[in-house]
């Protein structure tokens, strides 16, 4: 009887997923997760819009949504490369500090000496603020491009190096006594048990440090200005806020935003690529 | 056997664990390898944490090659203990432990003698079963190939085969089990020490289990440590039951259960049997008391 029951239910989920029960699926999903948060979206935009009318806000002080819009249209050329040379430096930034902040903790993970020695350092490092070294930066590098990545890379840098140290050294005692058992050595350790039981640690490291690294090179460009005669979103913003721009600054704002949440989207995907397989934390649920 | 070189514990022990007058009714031959090979032997050891918990006191015992011995025992009175620091896992306080007459971190670094099933069965979650089961063979350097092939071999034994490329995550919690003994079994390791693995089973996958663990040891002639504090288990399982009691950890007796193998035959009711578990019982019992005295 249960099994005939049972093979009712597979019945059921075959056809039903080859009928439109996805759309209507799809639809619920819709009204579940996405209908509350667009409806709070309109109403700021309308709040927004219709505030600083009735107050009679000059656009100067506190843009409205269409300012922002029309500033972003009529100056889009400078926003594009201004965007473009931001996600260049972010993402140069970022790939720097993730190789290297990888490479060096494992570097430090390899040995408990050298841990000990420096990690103490690694964490008064990271409590300094980027911003305060940044005009040192600038005098070792050079106003421009490198500086600003440089910035960029030393803010990624640190969430990149604790997660990874924390997770290399998070290995479950019996498995590392079952690798110690079967005689293994300590970089097959590190490369088949520490590195794999780490990588939900690395990977949470990575998506803090994507999005500091454009605030990063935001910040390197407010200091180190124009690189090449061609500025990315934090110069922009300089400029616009001394011609009292203040629509553009919005605009600009609203740019770097974006780029931060699609390059954590972007990090995040290939994360659960990574992780998909394996760890519980990307996995989907199964209901 | 080369007379001058055994202590005399050892010689009284040994005249304790020969079975003359058992031996002769038995079919199978292994109730008669206490004279063979010794293989492990606690040497007055003791173990006393950093804390000052001492997790055994004065352990002495010696196992001959092919046995199945079992530590029986409470819940705290350092079974785990003992069987970590015949794997290398742990040092001794004072007194010794050796497999194949080395200390354990030896023979590992040596032959890669030995393999443990832990009570959990610790899979690496980002391997497929397959890839779990070769990794000892992988580690010690065995080619791609003959690895793969060995581990088929095994997780046949433990009725895998079909589950070679699942990730750990889809198997049940007996399935797992069965993939951590595929493991060690891998390992083809003359020695297998388990810590309590069927614990956290259901009864029935727990004895299915048992039959093929009995099946793989007479098949492999490996000698096996078993920790359990199941007294069925142990009567069901063992050549020879290590009753031990807590607070210190001590040995306070040897049981040899002269069941014939194999032992799917016998009944768990059958008087023989139910024999033995009395008389595993009242020593655990009795080892109870000693400690509720002293
Ligand atoms: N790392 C440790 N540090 C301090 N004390 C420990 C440590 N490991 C075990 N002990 C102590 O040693 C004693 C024996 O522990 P052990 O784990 O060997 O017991 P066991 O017989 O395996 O018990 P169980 O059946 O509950 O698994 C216990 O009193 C325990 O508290
Ligand atoms: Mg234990």
């Amino acid at each position: 009887m249960s099994m005939s029951s049972a093979e009712a239910a597979k019945k059921e989920m075959i056809t039903s997923s080859k009928k439109g029960t996805k759309g209507k699926y799809f639809g619920v999903k819709f009204m579940n997760y996405f209908l509350g948060p667009i409806i709070a979206f309109i109403i700021f935009a309308a709040l927004w819009q219709t505030v600083p009318l009735l107050i009679g806000m000059p656009h100067y002080i506190f843009p409205k949504p269409t300012d922002v819009i029309n500033a972003a249209v009529s100056d889009w050329s400078l926003l594009r490369q201004a965007v473009q040379i931001t996600v260049l430096e972010s993402v140069i930034g970022f790939l720097l500090s993730a190789v290297i902040g990888i490479i060096v903790s494992i570097i430090l993970a390899s040995s408990k000496i050298i841990e000990r020695s420096i990690y103490p350092y690694a964490i008064i490092l990271q409590t300094l603020p980027v911003v305060a070294v940044a005009p040192i930066v600038v005098i070792w590098f050079g106003a421009g491009f490198n500086a600003i990545v440089v910035v960029a890379f030393l803010i990624g840098f640190f969430p990149v190096i604790s997660n990874t140290l924390m997770g290399l050294n998070s290995v479950d005692k019996e498995m590392d006594d079952l690798f110690s058992l079967y005689n293994a050595s300590k970089w097959q350790k590190m490369w088949k048990l520490r590195i794999p039981s780490a990588m939900p640690f690395i990977m949470a490291g990575l998506k803090i440090s994507c999005t500091l690294s454009i605030v990063g090179a935001i910040v390197g460009e407010y200091v180190a200005g124009v690189g090449g005669g061609e500025g990315g979103l934090g110069y922009a913003i300089t400029v616009s806020a001394i011609q009292v721009n203040t629509s553009f600054i919005f605009a600009c704002a609203i740019a770097g935003a974006v780029l931060g949440v699609s390059f954590y989207l972007l990090v995040n995907l290939v994360s659960n690529k990574i992780l998909g397989s394996w760890h519980e934390s990307a996995m989907k649920k199964e209901q | 056997m080369v007379i001058k070189k055994i202590p005399k514990a050892k010689v009284l022990e040994w005249m304790a664990g020969c079975r003359t007058k058992g031996d002769f009714d038995l079919k199978e031959g292994h109730l008669l390898q206490t004279n063979k090979k010794e293989m492990v032997a606690f040497r007055q050891m003791s173990k006393v944490f950093s804390n000052g918990t001492v997790a055994l006191d004065q352990f002495d015992l010696t196992i001959g090659e092919g046995e199945f011995l079992t530590f029986l025992g409470p819940s705290g009175c350092g079974k785990s203990t003992a069987l970590r620091m015949t794997a290398g896992l742990a040092e001794a306080s004072s007194g010794e432990v050796k497999v194949f007459n080395k200390d354990p971190k030896e023979t590992i670094r040596n032959t890669n003698d030995i393999a443990f099933v832990f009570q959990e069965p610790n899979l690496l979650p980002w391997r497929k079963v397959i890839d779990n089961v070769v990794l000892p063979l992988e580690l010690r350097g065995t080619s791609k190939k003959e690895a793969k092939a060995e581990a088929c071999r095994v997780l046949e034994m433990v009725g895998l085969k079909d589950y070679a490329t699942s990730y750990p995550r889809e198997l049940s919690g007996g399935m797992k089990m069965r993939v951590s003994i595929a493991r060690a079994l891998a390992a083809k390791p003359k020695l297998l020490l388990m810590d309590e693995p069927f614990a956290a089973l259901d009864e029935m996958t727990r004895q299915s289990l048992q039959l093929e663990l009995l099946e793989i040891w007479e098949k492999e002639k490996t000698t096996i440590l078993f920790v359990t504090h199941n007294v069925f288990e142990a009567v069901y399982l063992s050549t020879r039951i290590a009753v031990m009691s807590a607070g210190p950890g001590r040995l306070s007796s040897v049981i040899d259960v002269n069941l014939p193998y194999p032992r799917h035959a016998i009944s768990r009711t059958d008087q023989e049997f139910s024999a033995y578990v009395k008389k595993a019982s009242d020593q655990l019992e009795n080892s109870l008391d000693k400690r509720g005295i002293g």
